[in-house]
């Protein structure tokens, strides 16, 4: 005879809890974690780049490089200037919070203020895993198309900031930049949103400014 | 990999579960996946068979209860079936809808050997 027992718990729910023990540790040693996420080659690393020349000498940033397995990311960031370290992540489509708190250790935070997840390139499924980051940011590049909140919706309820990259080309797409805007606050009302290029530099100081903010607000709270 | 991925993270899950309830003897797994999900059951069920050996779950099986993907629109209130008239009300065309159920990607239950009364 077989006996059922019940359990009716998301498969998330277990990550989430994980997730939220590591927030709650990097909030009591006032370390911010942002997470950024996006397809594979909206810019990601170019704008770390750029935020990297934004805060230098200003706040001490550590980045854990999650988006392929070589580490040439790693190493572009690194020749940027930051303590970096990258994650081999063997195929896998998302990170968890599990992960991210050995990634955490790997990088060492003890002589950091900021650090920074490059998420695995996908607008899908880390959009579920919640990765105990203090934020979550997105970045959605012009090529991609206006129409990306529509079809990975859940990615940009998630987020607390959308960077809409690669302006610089908005000449040369039918990308809709209000569109865009208005169906990702259709989704998340309270998302900020803020259009860059990483290549000219474009905004680049707008959405450091964002960051700063954030930065400072996790350490007085 | 995307099921292998979320595979694994099930069956972590459940593992937890029965460390957690003193349970070590599982017949079958159940999972509750809807419709909108990001889960592919078949995929899914390959990714089961696949990560189980070496754990807890070696011989275990596998069911999956699959939950629709129900709508109800905004426009006419009517409740309709979301993957079969692909995201339109079937009564006045409308685009714009509440999900009512099929986002799960849950574990539902364990079936587990009835003891033995002493
Ligand atoms: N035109 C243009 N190209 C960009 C911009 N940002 C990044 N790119 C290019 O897009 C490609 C992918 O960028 P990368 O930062 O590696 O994306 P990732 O995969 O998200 O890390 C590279 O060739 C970049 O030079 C931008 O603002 N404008
Ligand atoms: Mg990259
Ligand atoms: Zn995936
Ligand atoms: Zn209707």
């Amino acid at each position: 005879m077989l006996r059922t027992i019940e359990i009716k718990e998301s498969v998330f729910a277990n990550n989430d809890r994980e997730a939220d023990a590591l927030r709650a540790e990097l909030k009591g040693k006032g370390l911010f974690l942002l997470n950024l996420m996006s397809s594979p080659g909206s810019g990601k690393t170019t704008t770390l780049v750029r935020t990297l020349e934004a805060l230098r000498g200003e706040l001490r940033v550590g980045i854990m490089e999650a988006d392929i397995d070589s580490d040439v990311d790693a190493r572009t960031v690194q020749d940027a200037g930051a303590k970096t370290v990258q994650l081999h992540t063997g195929g896998m489509c998302h990170l968890t919070a599990g992960m991210t708190r050995q990634g955490l250790e790997a990088l060492g935070t003890e002589d950091i203020d900021l650090a920074i997840l490059e998420n695995i390139g996908n607008l899908v499924c880390p959009a579920e895993f919640d990765t105990g980051a203090s934020k979550s940011a997105m970045i959605l590049s012009v090529p991609e198309g206006d129409d990306k909140p529509l079809k990975y919706p859940l990615m940009f309820t998630v987020c607390d900031c959308l960077i809409i990259n690669k302006m610089d080309v908005l000449p040369y797409f039918d990308f809709d930049l209000d569109a865009a805007c208005e169906r990702a606050r259709r989704l998340n009302p309270n998302i900020e949103i803020i259009p860059i290029s990483a290549k000219t530099g474009e905004g680049v100081e707008k959405w450091a400014d964002w960051l700063r903010g954030q930065v400072k607000a996790w350490k007085e709270k | 990999m995307h099921e292998m991925t979320l595979a694994i993270s099930a069956i972590k899950s459940v593992i937890e579960f029965a460390r957690d309830n003193d349970i070590d003897e599982i017949d079958t797994v159940v999972l509750e996946i809807g419709e909108l999900s990001l889960v592919v059951p078949q995929y899914m069920e390959d990714a089961y068979y696949a990560a189980v050996p070496g754990t807890m779950l070696e011989h275990t099986k596998l069911r999956m209860d699959i939950v629709p993907g129900n709508g109800i629109c905004r426009d006419c209130g009517k409740v309709y079936n979301i993957i079969e008239h692909k995201g339109r009300c079937p009564v006045c065309g409308s685009e714009s809808k509440d999900i009512l159920s099929g986002e799960e990607f849950n574990i539902k239950e364990l079936l587990v050997l009835e003891d033995e009364p002493e």
